[in-house]
């Protein structure tokens, strides 16, 4: 299809490598990368009562549409918001460019059954191809 | 059979192919219209819309909210180009109404059994069954056409200047929208190819590409330099004929 949501899949892209960073539950110890990209800056974390909240901010990733960085906020190990940090400035990114195809302007007469154009008054109604149609019957 | 009644005050043409279909429910079709005219025109100081305009209402009926929705919907998907609250003006949602309307009207047909026909409301066609061959008018001519669709089950818009002048106010500018001479839209259903057809031509040249990303949508548009544009869906085809002047 034509239509895709680039900016659903431009933030996708931006929250792999923060989905593939685990941050450790030991808020403040070393955290450990794993496969994909480190993250950009290390987590910063703070504990109020039981559960531990970490901010962690992924890679800035280069897109055709610019760059893309997200920060995920994580309670415990759920992610509890997400912003993002940078994202491009595009109007591409909220909806995809159809394709357009430019012609002459033609005019031609055929044989129709309707004429489809701008909402004609009952009175211009008389002279109209439609007028003709229907009364050819 | 055929039928040609004027309601809201343009020609609504009906042709029904199916054998037998009976009359009364095109009688049915017309009473709704009618109805609708009564309940929505904002020309009429006792209908719901002016009455709702006038804070006498303060619940709208489920099928106005149905519209009004509509409308809240397309305001927002363009950015407040298509706007039936326009400053210093009264309530207008005669750009949604005349579609939704018309697409219930066929859906009644439906109801009572016509499976090919072919309802034309003031150049808004809905084309059941099929293929119907419509043509679009030409914006500059009035009895050519500027291209010809094979449609089945599909509805058919067009907006522009040519019949009514420049009534159709871009909402973020509050001026008539004057950047296409015409616009047409083919899709699932007229409340959608009206409605995106009259947003889009709000909207001026950018409308095009607005319209064509829109889900289902086909659109056909001839742009003030007389440039068409279409998308690559539009199930139009090329004059195989003459063209004229």
């Amino acid at each position: 299809m034509k239509r895709a949501i680039p900016v659903l899949v431009l933030s996708v892209a931006g929250l792999i490598p923060v989905w593939r960073y685990a941050p450790s539950q030991d808020t403040g110890s070393s955290s450990t990368a794993t496969e994909a990209a480190a993250p950009a800056s290390t987590p910063s974390a703070s504990s109020s009562g039981g559960t531990t909240s970490t901010v962690v901010s992924g890679s800035t990733i280069d897109t055709e549409k610019g760059p893309v960085q997200v920060e995920v906020t994580f309670e415990g190990d759920k992610i509890a918001s997400v912003r993002m940090l940078q994202q491009p400035d595009h109007p591409q990114t909220t909806a995809a460019v159809p394709q357009l195809i430019e012609e002459t302007l033609q005019a031609q007469s055929a044989d129709i059954d309707t004429v489809s154009g701008a909402t004609i008054t009952s009175d211009g109604y008389k002279e109209s191809l439609q007028a003709a149609i229907d009364a050819r019957g | 059979m055929r039928r040609v009644e004027h309601v809201m005050g343009f020609p609504v043409s009906v042709r029904v192919d199916d054998e037998g279909f009976p009359e009364a429910a095109v009688d049915g079709l017309f009473v709704w219209l009618h109805e609708v005219d009564a309940r929505f025109s904002p020309f009429r100081p006792d209908s719901e819309v002016s009455r709702l305009d006038r804070g006498e209402v303060s619940v709208p009926s489920a099928a106005l909210r149905e519209v009004l929705d509509l409308c809240e919907e397309y305001r927002v998907a363009t950015g407040g180009a298509f706007d039936v609250r326009l400053p210093g003006r009264g309530l207008d949602p005669c750009a949604v109404v005349k579609g939704w309307s018309v697409q219930k009207g066929a859906e009644l047909l439906a109801a009572a059994g016509a499976r090919h026909f072919c309802l034309n409301a003031g150049g808004d066609v809905v084309a059941a069954g099929g293929p119907w061959r419509v043509g679009v008018r030409h914006p500059e001519h009035a009895d050519q056409l500027c291209t010809v669709l094979d449609l089945t089950d599909r509805a058919v818009a067009t907006s522009a200047r040519y019949e009514r002048g420049d009534h159709i106010i871009d909402g973020r500018t509050g001026r008539p929208s004057t950047g296409l001479l015409s616009l047409t839209v083919v899709a699932p259903t007229l409340t959608e190819a009206d409605t995106v057809a009259t947003a889009a031509f709000a909207m001026g040249a950018e409308g095009v590409a607005w319209a064509a990303a829109r889900e289902n949508c086909e659109v056909f548009a001839v742009d003030a330099g007389r440039r068409v544009l279409r998308s690559a869906g539009f199930p139009g085809e090329r004059a195989a004929a003459q063209p004229t002047g």
